[in-house]
């Protein structure tokens, strides 16, 4: 399976264009449909908060590494530290009205990847985490 | 991300056409806000093949703003990934969802 690189300026008009090419990658190297998307997903997530809050950031970029049944993904930024790991996970069995619009993002990328963990390193955030390829 | 607007019995029909993402997000808020201010609304998702959390953000704003109002704001057709995200965030529990806008039109 082909691996995918990508190194896209911290902006919101990257996203689209991240998502473009996750989208043509998915074809390119036969990742099935819900594994493509999320991938597409968590990649979002993470070039979205990057483009939106991280002050002064340049770049955002996301290697997809196939490896013994999983996709391992890199992403890194040279935004200020942060790791969005420690985002509080939203209260998914709240009431409607009492629902926080913030926070969902982390959580889907904690419920849908395993082994998600976030480095600090030469001045860049680097989370790391796995897709199971068997669904 | 087109937006196609119809009726279904009483209901108005917003039928999303596309990604629903970071970049789709803001134009989708506005219609289906503008939509939900005249009335209840179902949101027909079966062409939206993806929704991140940006889109899910706008999902629940919208059903917040329908439960404020009085009116009814419900989704249709939820592909397979866009159901597991749904499920994941528990907005199964707060979002009524149906396999067809007839469903959505009866409830």
């Amino acid at each position: 399976m082909l691996p995918f690189h990508l190194r896209l300026p911290a902006t919101l008009d990257s996203v689209t264009e991240l998502l473009d090419a996750l989208e043509a990658y998915a074809e390119q190297a036969d990742i099935p449909p819900g594994i493509a998307a999320r991938l597409a997903l968590v990649a979002e997530e993470v070039a979205a908060n990057v483009a939106m809050h991280a002050a002064g950031a340049s770049f955002f970029e996301l290697r997809v590494t196939p490896d013994a049944g999983a996709l391992g993904l890199c992403l890194e930024d040279d935004g200020p530290e942060y790791d969005p790991l420690t985002r509080a996970t939203p209260d998914t069995g709240a009431a409607l009205e009492d629902r926080d619009v913030g926070g969902l993002g982390v959580h889907l990328v904690r419920e849908l990847t395993r082994d998600a963990r976030y480095e600090r390193a030469d001045g860049l955030n680097r989370l790391l985490c796995s897709l199971p390829l068997g669904g | 991300m087109d937006i196609t607007e119809t009726q279904e019995g009483s209901k108005a029909v917003a039928i999303l056409d596309g990604r629903l993402d970071t970049a789709t997000a803001a134009l989708t808020e506005t219609r289906l806000l503008t939509m939900l201010e005249k009335g209840s609304v179902i949101a027909d998702l079966s062409e939206v093949r993806y929704v991140s959390s940006a889109g899910l953000r706008v999902l629940l704003k919208a059903a917040k703003q329908a439960k404020a109002t009085g009116a009814s704001f419900a989704v249709v057709g939820l592909q397979a990934p866009v159901r597991e995200v749904f499920e994941i965030s528990g907005f199964d529990k707060i979002i009524p969802a149906f396999a067809t806008r007839a469903e959505a039109a009866a409830a």
